[in-house]
């Protein structure tokens, strides 16, 4: 067994960019990430994209461009967790010493298939009946809110935290300026109480990483665990709101693998899509007990300067969403926190990072699927 | 149609004949009179609002059509304020734990937050969407 290490990451900028061609998105990523690993596109042994959108073929079309032979190439769609699942597919075949070098591809164009919010898939029993994905994450906000006497502005202070940190990120696609929490709720309502800038925006991107065994480069990053799981059956029995079990199972499995508690990490990107969705993906990650996840961002906990940042690059509410370039732009982030180099976005201690990605929108089903990956430096 | 890059154009995705892509078969649960249709698990008793399904997704017992009560408890409910297909806003959905039944979504006849359990009963479709509305001020714990 080999140890799977981050060798080198890149991404485009994030943005509404229908002017670009999805490959150029792509090109921009790869090319950065292979620059950051210190590689020849040669060395690449195979290729695994992220990708929601597609749109079919894009894989082959991108690799067009690098004069790559022809290596072992293939697409995973997982809805929001398609660029992570991509890479924890490399993750998997270095650790069993399938592939010596691997290029993980996240991409979506979204500009240039919705004009707002995502169109449901009418194939779904509840995108049939016009559940749209905000509507599914308020539908979750709603019964949490009640449930555990959470409010309005705990809620929006997520999007204050995050949108403010965005701001320092050069390639986001929202950085004018940071909302307070008054301007947060004031924003005109998309799905009670989900409000305009608790909604990240879809977004055009891609982001590139290049995963290989150990070589004795200090600049590699250690993957010390990669968990990826479907989403299961939405038990109604059960008391979990949807999403969370998924987030969970992937989390215990990353958190043994790694042999960690949550406690130990020092610097987090998560699925923030909606700013109910950080709340509860950090108390599936273990970061506070059910019920007190909302007390984290309006206490400083996940503050760039707090105990355990959490989306120090502004998350999926500055960033912007390209469904499937999303996990590999966190996993980017997350190498620049661990080494060092993010720049205005740095944060103070950063030995042990994780990288939680959840894809959702099945009906009955607990999300599509999940990843967690934990990193350190060497 | 738009020549505006990003506006107007066909997407990947099956919108539905709902708003301008091809028919696809109806996914929803089908209201038949007094209930709503599905299947039960014969070993479990696990309720699906779905027909075609191989055995019980909760046990992997074997399943028999069933029918469920068009009454029941709203998990959670919001009002959605954009719009969305054929829907124009605001419009009500609700989680609906039907009585002995699945959890089925709903739209609801007067868009609402409603306070969690709030008794709901199925009143008919619109646009082929379960449509329910309020009982009365009784709340189930």
């Amino acid at each position: 067994m080999n140890q799977p290490m981050l060798w080198g990451v890149g991404t485009s900028d994030y943005g509404l960019q229908p002017e670009r061609r999805v490959e150029s998105l792509a090109w921009t990523a790869v090319a950065e990430a292979v620059r950051d690993a210190g590689i020849t596109p040669g060395q690449i042994d195979a290729i695994v994209v992220g990708s929601v959108f597609g749109p079919p073929g894009v894989a082959t079309r991108v690799q067009r461009g690098l004069g790559l032979p022809g290596v072992p190439m293939w697409t995973v769609e997982n809805a929001c967790a398609s660029g992570t699942s991509a890479y924890h597919e490399a993750v998997e075949a270095v650790r069993l010493g399938r592939f010596g070098c691997v290029l993980v591809l996240g991409v979506d164009q979204m500009s240039t298939l919705f004009s707002g919010a995502i169109v449901p898939e009418a194939t779904d029993p509840e995108g049939a009946a016009s559940l749209p994905l905000p509507g599914l994450y308020a539908l979750q906000a709603q019964r949490y809110v009640q449930e555990f006497g959470v409010t309005p502005e705990q809620l929006a202070a997520v999007a204050v935290k995050n949108k403010r940190n965005g701001l320092d990120n050069p390639r986001a696609q929202l950085r004018k300026k940071a909302p307070t929490v008054e301007e947060v709720l004031a924003s005109r309502m998309i799905a009670d109480p989900l409000t305009f800038l608790q909604c990240c925006p879809t977004s055009d991107g891609a982001g590139a990483l290049i995963v290989g065994p150990e070589r004795g480069n200090p600049d590699d990053l250690r993957i010390e665990a990669s968990a990826m799981v479907s989403g299961a059956l939405w038990d109604h029995r059960t008391d979990d709101v949807w999403g969370y079990a998924s987030v969970v199972r992937a989390a215990e499995q990353a958190y043994a693998q790694a042999g960690r508690t949550p406690g130990e990490i020092d610097v987090l990107e998560v699925h923030d899509a909606f700013t109910i969705g950080e709340i509860l993906t950090l108390e599936a990650l273990g970061l506070a007990p059910r019920g007190k996840g909302a007390e984290l961002a309006p206490s400083g906990h996940t503050a760039r300067d707090g105990a355990q940042p959490v989306n120090p690059s502004g998350g999926l509410l500055s960033r912007g969403h390209p469904l499937g370039g999303t996990g590999t732009a966190q996993i980017a982030e997350i190498a620049w926190q661990l080494r060092g180099r993010a720049e205005a976005r740095q944060v103070a201690r950063h030995r042990v990072g994780l990288v939680e990605t959840m894809g959702g929108g099945a009906a009955g089903m607990d999300g599509n699927a999940c990843v967690v990956t934990i990193l350190s430096v060497l | 149609m738009s020549t505006e890059l990003g506006v107007g154009r066909p997407t990947k995705r099956r919108p539905g004949a709902a708003v301008g892509g091809l028919p696809v078969a109806d996914p929803r649960p089908l209201l038949d009179g007094d209930a709503v249709l599905g299947v039960r698990c014969t070993a479990c008793r696990y309720p699906v609002a779905q027909d075609g399904v191989p055995w019980c997704p909760a046990c992997y017992g074997p399943v028999e059509p069933a029918r469920f009560a068009t009454t029941g408890a709203a998990w959670s409910s919001t009002v959605v304020a954009i719009p969305v297909g054929e829907r124009r806003p605001p419009f009500g959905l609700a989680y609906l734990d039907l009585d002995d039944g699945p959890r089925v979504l709903v739209h609801l006849a007067e868009p609402a937050v409603l306070p969690i359990g709030t008794r709901l009963r199925i009143t008919g479709t619109d646009l082929g969407d379960l449509v329910a509305a309020t009982i009365d001020d009784e709340v189930t714990p």
